[in-house]
């Protein structure tokens, strides 16, 4: 893409003339670009409901309220405060930008005012609490409530921390301060704990997976240093709208909630768009750039006066995308930008401009990464342009919620990328209209979790008698700290004994400390330039490997395992690597069985090894081999858990010519049901895997440089099996993560929808024989293939699929 | 090794966690966590029961674990009388020097106290990383009593012991007890704090005069002495040369090797160690007290 000022020409037909809005927008690019729309829906417009400020507010808390222009409540504001004042915990869920701050705002300077209660907020990122404290003070300072606020962060001075410790009625942190710097100084917050009365968790959404586990279990330890000083905190959670918000909040702080999910505020007609990019090479199945699309629509929407907002994936997608749009829009110098960029990674000075601005509405267009799609404020706009799929319907509607005034219909558009996961999503609208957006899950109990906060518990206060720690009693588990040295028995109490602070070795954002850090060495530099966890450093942080950081290559120089880094230098080179990664299960017990079809499905523990052998370097475009390396690393080793399905020997002889043909079947069902299930559990794609493999863990199969199935022995050597020899080939779905996280329970109860999904995935797909899109990368040999040819990886997977049908 | 000790490592090994235990790997038959996570949170406070994996596991793991034997040692003597259960005392009155009825604290920017207010504190704890997990496990305190330098040290031989060693000292301290200390503001003191907080008692510490040697010491001799540490400046002021003298980087593994029925041998050279500490505490304060005013 480039932009050539011809290209922007084309489209000027369709800028509206006169002020339009995100319907206008949509009926023109529907009429122009129909063949590029995979969907189109409507979201009716939704009226305010209101109620009036609550009688028993304070006075000044109302006055000032009036001061700042809110006379009256949403519903569901004025719903919150009656459940606070009954004193249970409350969860709201409200899309974005509805007035949720509000919610907790008014029990919390309430308590402050009236009984000196204090209160704890916690928010995922320091700009969010950042905001919030900008905003309690401006209500503050309106109505002269006395409430003090402040943010408790890594930033925060030292000589400014003991002040906040006293004197703040309002704490605003982050659960990684909670856990790192405030539960293990418990004593030095004192006087906060014994007079805590609220825990507000914002953005609880972004609490799940690993991270959400960890939360969960810090959550577990505030709960236990708040009874040692005698309080029992109301929790207000919020959430953008997700599949289960209440069972969700009630994982989290393990107790009953009160959920919240009727937005009262009001909000325009809403239109979506599900553009996919047009087809440039029917035979490989590529696409146009999403970035050549997107950038055309939020010209076209700039251009018709719409204020809009484009997400795009990484940093420097942002900078790219702004560039473009401003070579259209600001190449006039005296005049003010009309578009900006927004991300992490800018100073905070700069990033509150841009929000300024946007809120003032002097910006016409802004591109920004994730960082705008939680509760910054930022006013009003008229259309979102995600550039790529967000990877999750949640996230993709919390994204188009950016867009939406009172009076006037919004739009939002989204534009998938070459990316699996986001054409499988653009080619089934039904998916988002399902209107179910994901369910955020948590497994607070995934044992090496646990015994990081268990462990970090014991710290902070000993455990006495027979403890629960959440579900769990934690005797065993102290015992197992017992042995490891740092806690000592005395009588039924177990005391901190080692000399370290346990908080600091453990990450919330990870599952162990053994993350990779890649370090750029071009020109002397010494730059930490990226992290790659433990699991997905072997392959793709192997010595030579191309290491993509932003679509900026980088080759990997030295890898040094025990020390955990990889030193790499910029590159120009015009092949990318791909790992030769053979997985190898083997099934230690199985939790749960069930029919599928003609063959079985299964769910319970595996133990996975690992090997890279090699990498192949593989050209750009044309994607044809140019070359191998060796790779010597140690074999991987995996504890997890996994569901799996299989055929019996009987099934495939009589549906397959061949065992080939069969093993081939296997790997593209692989392929395809490893895309849905990564959809169906909100997972990255990478914390879950897929082999091919028999069920004893005796042989595997990995994809050759045809995409064909290659059979391997354990000891990774291509081989092939006796012809008396079993034949019960498995595909299986792991979790790759130490234990599991808890994704493979969920799959199994899904299975018989993941099996269906897989095959309209392919079924779907408009490629002729197989693609990325569907099963898996093949040789343009196989292209050639007739439609109806019986043969094409496309066709085998799909008979291999259908036989695990339900019948 | 129990099996669920077995298991986690396994699986910290799987997730990049080096640990300093060489990982025994063992096949596994018994799988802990599966059902014990499910369905939660919508009851409040229920008392879930292991599934029955894990409970098999655990009764083996409670076979298996005994205490450790291997540390086991005849020489258990600690030094003093036990005040309380686990809480030994030891009292030492002993000719050392001779300090004027007023010390001049100027050299602290402090008015000048009378001998009998102070009391010269130390603390050895079970390591250095802070937060509420770190404790002390000796107190020793000193002053000038009938013209004699007494030192008191309290050294708790249970966990169980140390809310007793917190009334004890706490009893030791006057509304206009001036305390002495080396680096005792920044560590000491809120560490005792921290105890005292924890044990739910008053904090005794808080409103009392400190007198803290360290800053001066580092105002006066930072840069022409190789460091500020006590042990510096009492050979450089004092002339006192230690003999057999126990690291206080040992100290946390002397207490903890007792305390898991080991020897306690190294924990009466921390008792001397500290005996030493609380000596020179009051020779540098008597040796800055008669430095020229600045």
């Amino acid at each position: 893409m480039n932009a050539l000022p011809d290209r922007y020409h084309a489209a000027d037909e369709l800028v509206l003339r006169s002020p339009g809005d995100g319907r206008s927008l949509a009926q023109r690019l529907n009429k122009r670009y129909g063949a590029r729309i995979t969907g189109a829906f409507v979201l009716p417009a939704q009226e305010g409901r209101y109620a009036p400020l609550p009688p028993d507010l304070p006075p000044a808390l109302a006055q000032a309220l009036r001061s700042r222009g809110v006379n009256q409540l949403y519903s569901h504001q004025a719903e919150a405060w009656t459940a606070t004042q009954t004193g249970a915990h409350v969860a709201v869920a409200t899309p974005t930008a509805s007035g949720k701050s509000l919610c907790y705002t008014l029990p919390v300077i309430s308590a402050a005012m009236q009984q000196h209660a204090k209160a704890l907020y916690l928010f995922p990122t320091k700009a969010l609490a950042q905001d919030q404290v900008a905003e309690l003070l401006e209500l503050n300072n309106a109505g002269e409530l006395g409430v003090k606020a402040f943010t408790f962060d890594g930033d925060t001075p030292g000589d400014a921390r003991q002040a906040i410790r006293l004197h703040g009625d309002i704490v605003v942190s982050n659960p990684d301060m909670l856990h790192q710097a405030i539960l293990p100084h418990h004593t030095k917050w004192a006087q906060f704990f014994e007079n805590l009365r609220y825990v507000v968790i914002d953005e609880v959404h972004t609490y799940r997976g690993v991270f959400g586990s960890h939360v969960a279990n810090v959550i577990r330890r505030l709960k236990r240093v708040c009874a040692f000083y005698g309080v029992t905190p109301q929790f207000i959670l919020c959430s953008a709208t997700i599949g289960n918000p209440q069972q969700h909040a009630e994982a989290l702080i393990e107790d009953a909630v009160t959920a919240i999910v009727e937005s009262g505020a009001p909000a325009g007609e809403k239109h979506v768009l599900l553009w996919n990019p047009p087809v440039v090479n029917p035979d490989l199945g590529l696409r146009a750039s999403a970035r050549s699309q997107t950038n055309r629509i939020a010209r076209l929407a700039i251009k018709s006066g719409l204020k809009t907002l484009v997400f795009a994936q990484s940093r420097s997608m942002v900078e790219v995308l702004t560039k473009y749009l401003k070579d259209v829009f600001d190449h006039d110098p005296r005049k003010p930008p009309r578009i900006r960029a927004y991300r992490g990674g800018y100073l905070p000075k700069e990033r509150r401009a841009a929000e300024r601005d946007m809120r003032a509405g002097s910006v016409d267009g802004i591109v920004s990464t994730s960082a705008l799609e939680l509760g910054v404020d930022i006013g009003s706009l008229d259309v979102v342009v995600l550039n790529g799929y967000p990877g999750s319907v949640a996230a993709t509607w919390q994204r188009f919620g950016r867009a939406g005034r009172r009076q006037q219909s919004a739009l939002g558009v989204l534009v998938a990328s070459s990316d699996p996961l986001d054409q499988y999503l653009v080619r089934h609208p039904e998916f988002f209209q399902g209107a179910t957006p994901e369910h955020a899950r948590i497994q607070p109990d995934q044992p090496l979790i646990l015994l990081d906060h268990i462990r970090c518990a014991a710290f902070e206060l000993p455990f006495a008698g027979e403890e629960m720690f959440g579900n769990e009693v934690a005797t065993p588990w102290l015992d197992v700290l017992g042995e490891e040295g740092v806690l000592h028995r005395e009588g039924d109490r177990w005391e901190w004994i080692a000399d370290s602070y346990p908080a600091i070795a453990v990450s919330l954002r990870a599952v162990a400390d053994g993350n990779f850090v890649v370090v750029d060495r071009t020109n002397g530099r010494q730059t930490i330039i990226a992290e790659v966890d433990y699991s997905a450093a072997p392959v793709t942080l192997y010595e030579g490997a191309i290491h993509m950081i932003q679509s900026v290559p980088y080759q990997v120089e030295r890898l040094d395992w025990d020390g955990r880094k990889a030193y790499v230098t910029r590159t120009a080179v015009d092949y990318y690597t791909d790992a030769i990664d053979y997985t190898k299960l083997k099934v230690l017990d199985c939790f749960d069985s069930a029919g599928a079809g003609r063959g079985q499905a299964h769910h319970g523990e595996v133990h996975v090894v690992r090997r890279v052998p090699g990498y192949k370097k593989i050209r750009f475009y044309t994607h044809e081999n140019i070359g191998y390396g060796p790779v010597n690393l140690p074999d991987q080793e995996l504890h997890t858990t996994a569901v799996w399905w299989q055929l019996s020997q009987a099934v495939l002889a009589s549906a397959f010519e061949d065992r080939q043909q069969a093993l081939d079947g296997f790997l593209g069902a692989a392929y395809a049901l490893h895309i849905v299930a990564t959809v169906a559990v909100m997972a990255e794609a990478r914390d879950l895997q897929k082999s091919v493999g028999s069920g004893d863990g005796a042989w595997f199969v990995s994809a050759d440089l045809s995409g064909r199935g290659q059979l391997r022995g354990s000891d990774g050597q291509p081989t092939a099996l006796a012809p008396d020899a079993p034949f019960t080939p498995t595909v299986y779905l792991y979790d790759a993560f130490p234990g599991g996280i808890g994704q493979s329970e969920p799959l199994f109860q899904r299975r018989e929808d993941l099996v269906a999904q897989s095959i309209t995935l392919i079924e779907r797909c408009d490629c002729r024989a197989g693609c990325p899109g569907c099963v898996g990368p093949i040789l343009a040999a196989d292209e050639h293939h007739g439609e109806m040819d019986v043969q094409t990886p496309k066709a085998l997977a799909l008979r291999v699929l259908a036989l695990l049908v339900a019948l | 090794m129990s099996a669920l000790a077995t298991k986690l490592r396994q699986l910290r090994a799987d997730a990049g966690q080096t640990s300093s235990i060489a990982s025994a790997r063992s096949p596994i038959t018994v799988l802990p966590e599966r059902s014990a996570a499910k369905s939660k949170g919508t009851s409040p406070s229920t008392h879930k029961t292991l599934s029955p994996d894990l409970r098999r596991l655990l009764q083996r793991h409670a076979q298996l674990k005994r205490g450790p034997a291997y540390l086991a040692s005849n020489d258990r003597d600690v030094p003093g009388i036990e005040l309380s259960p686990g809480l030994r005392y030891t009292e030492a009155n002993v000719d050392w020097l001779a300090p004027p009825d007023i010390v001049d604290a100027a050299f602290a920017r402090m008015e000048s106290v009378h001998h009998r207010r102070l009391l010269h504190f130390d603390t050895e704890t079970t390591g250095l990383a802070g937060g509420t997990g770190t404790r002390a496990f000796m107190i020793g305190a000193a002053d000038w009593h009938d013209g004699r330098f007494r030192i008191r040290q309290l050294t708790i031989t249970s966990m169980a012991a140390e809310t007793a060693m917190l009334r004890t000292f706490a009893s030791w301290l006057a509304d206009d007890t001036v305390l002495v200390s080396y680096n005792g503001k920044c560590y000491d003191s809120p560490l005792l704090k921290t105890r005292y907080r924890l044990a739910r008692l008053p904090d005794p510490l808080t409103g009392l005069g400190h007198l803290d040697l360290l800053h001066p010491v580092r105002r006066h001799w930072k840069g022409q002495w190789e460091n500020c540490r006590l042990a510096t400046a009492e050979r450089e002021l004092l002339g006192v040369v230690r003999e057999d003298d126990l690291p206080g980087s040992e100290a946390p593994a002397a207490w903890l090797t007792y305390l898991r029925g080991g020897s306690a041998r190294n924990l009466r050279r921390v008792l001397a160690h500290n005996n030493q500490d609380l000596k020179s505490l009051a020779g540098v304060l008597l040796y800055m007290a008669r430095l020229p005013h600045q």
